[in-house]
């Protein structure tokens, strides 16, 4: 039997989904306009979308595209960041290159990349790699920086040479940051992907969600926002019990978890 | 332990420092003499002190000795061998005990015997045994945030002593400490030390750490940091506290040392 306190905190989440869905169902009936569903319509035309092929062949690819986009942003920053993090030459020579980038919204430069890679698969799983890249590159950073100086001294003593310091230091020790990095980066790869296929409209989860909106398809729209909702809500609370067992070694700075797993 | 320990054989230098001397840049036109001209030779077996203020340099030696500094003049020698970086002859052991903390208490011990290729079972059973010498047995499993300050330098002082260094560099390692555990580290620290008598260079700025620790108290006067005395220990071992503490010549160590600092003060506050 769980203590009152716990039983709380464990159907917080979920109550504050029900109070959203009420506060939207109430919203929509007081409202009564036909662009706004209520909650409960935009919930019954969830089966449809799930049961349609098409449909599934594109969120397929839209969670396709994200996972290598985010895949191949954590495989190149999580290096990169820790390089920064330890060397002041490389950190001099990424640094000015990653502040004009960092502020820049990556689905602005979508049109360019489009120019270039066409409206295909490429130039969608490169915006996601570069809405990933940054906030993993600047956590690693953080991370490598403050690895104590006495801890790589003590590995370098035992025989451990550059690399493997590198290697077996600093990156476990720099790991909840990086982590920290990572779980941003993947909300930030669902809303790149999304808005991605906003703007190059081919497949993908936001093409359906556009092309309903088009089609006067308001439950369809709503529908979509909801599966959406709940694919980030999903990966996070994944990613929240990956992250949770991979750094149980850490000093936690938060008693309160963040998130829904 | 009834060993013999009044006669030692010859004693040969293990360490050279060969008028090292440090500078740091503070500032772009500033320059700090943390080292000056420094010559000192330890004996192999020896346990040797290097006591001063803050900013004396005693730590910057230390870590020249490790390797982890090359100083600005002048070198460090191993075994008649120029010290060019650190390596598993020379076991750190730091005031911020510098642990792994993603790996656990028997992890962090057999991370150096693994480093250099000792098969996992053995490496598993020489730490557990390094972890009940340092009485931390029962907590194998644990990580390094479960424990205490004191436990956390105990199990440095494992670590390091599971790749058989054959120096130990000890950074002011109880300077993190409250004063309880400070005096009983500093026991079991002795008594481990009586086992094998490897030579040992520890930091303090502790008078009465230094004396009831050492063979010999390398005295610093810091601004810039020089040697200004190296004073031998004679006292009986094995050394307990409680018998020391009463014993007149230890207590005449003490505030000779003491008193010694108090006069270079004065010295240095008229000039």
């Amino acid at each position: 039997m769980m203590p009152p306190t716990a039983l709380v905190r464990r159907a917080a989440p979920v109550l504050a989904c029900i109070g959203v869905l009420a506060l939207w169902q109430v919203a929509a009936l007081a409202l009564k306009n036909d662009s706004f569903p209520t909650a409960v319509e935009a919930m019954r035309a969830i089966p449809a979308i799930l049961g349609d092929k098409e449909a599934l062949i594109n969120i397929m690819a839209s969670l396709r595209r994200m996972a290598i986009g985010f895949g191949v942003a954590v495989l190149v920053s999580i290096p990169l960041g820790l390089m920064m993090g330890r060397s002041r030459a490389v950190a001099a020579f990424f640094n000015p290159l990653l502040m004009v980038i960092y502020p820049v919204p990556k689905a602005a430069l979508m049109p360019i990349i489009m120019l270039w890679l066409g409206v295909g698969d490429i130039t969608k799983t490169l915006v996601i790699f570069l809405g990933v890249s940054l906030p993993v590159i600047y956590h690693s950073f953080e991370g490598a920086k403050a690895v104590e100086e006495k801890m790589l001294w003590s590995g370098a003593a035992m025989g451990l040479s550059a690399i493997q310091r590198m290697v077996r230091i600093v990156l476990p020790a720099a790991l909840p940051e990086i982590l920290t990095g990572c779980r941003t980066g993947l909300v930030l790869a669902l809303i790149t992907m999304i808005t991605s296929e906003m703007i190059a409209r081919q497949s993908g989860a936001g093409n359906i969600l556009f092309n309903a909106l088009d089609m006067g398809q308001y439950d369809t729209v709503f529908a979509m926002i909801i599966i959406v909702g709940a694919m980030g809500i999903g990966l996070d609370a994944i990613f929240e019990r990956v992250r949770a067992r991979l750094v149980r070694w850490s000093e936690p700075q938060f008693d309160m978890p963040l998130s829904f797993s | 332990m009834t060993e013999p320990v009044a006669i030692r054989k010859a004693a040969s230098a293990i360490i050279e420092i060969d008028r090292v001397s440090q500078i740091f840049q503070t500032s772009a036109r500033k320059d700090h003499l943390a080292l000056s001209d420094i010559s000192l030779t330890i004996d192999e077996g020896a346990f040797v002190s290097i006591l001063g203020p803050s900013g004396c340099g005693k730590s910057t030696l230390l870590y020249i000795v490790g390797g982890f500094v090359s100083p600005t003049d002048g070198a460090a020698k191993m075994k008649g061998k120029t010290i060019t970086g650190p390596g598993p002859d020379r076991g750190p052991v730091f005031q911020e005990f510098a642990l792994f903390p993603w790996k656990t208490v028997l992890g962090n011990v057999m991370y150096g015997p693994r480093q250099q290729r000792v098969r996992a079972s053995e490496a598993e059973a020489q730490s557990r045994g390094l972890i009940e010498m340092v009485g931390l047995k029962g907590y194998e499993n644990f990580y390094p945030k479960e424990l205490s300050g004191g436990m956390k330098q105990r199990v440095a002082l494992a670590r390091t002593l599971a790749y058989h260094p054959e120096v130990l560099l000890m950074d002011e390692p109880f300077g993190a400490l409250d004063a309880h555990t400070r005096t009983r580290l500093q026991n079991d620290l002795l008594n481990i030390w009586e086992r094998d008598r490897k030579t040992v260079l520890f930091v303090t700025h502790s008078v009465d750490e230094a004396v009831f620790l050492s063979d010999k108290v390398v005295m610093m006067s810091k601004s810039p940091g020089r040697i200004r005395q190296v004073i031998d220990v004679d006292l009986p071992r094995p050394r307990r506290r409680n018998e020391l503490l009463l014993e007149p010549r230890y207590q005449k160590y003490v505030v000779d040392i003491e008193r010694m600092f108090d006069e270079s003060d004065e010295a240095g506050s008229t000039s």
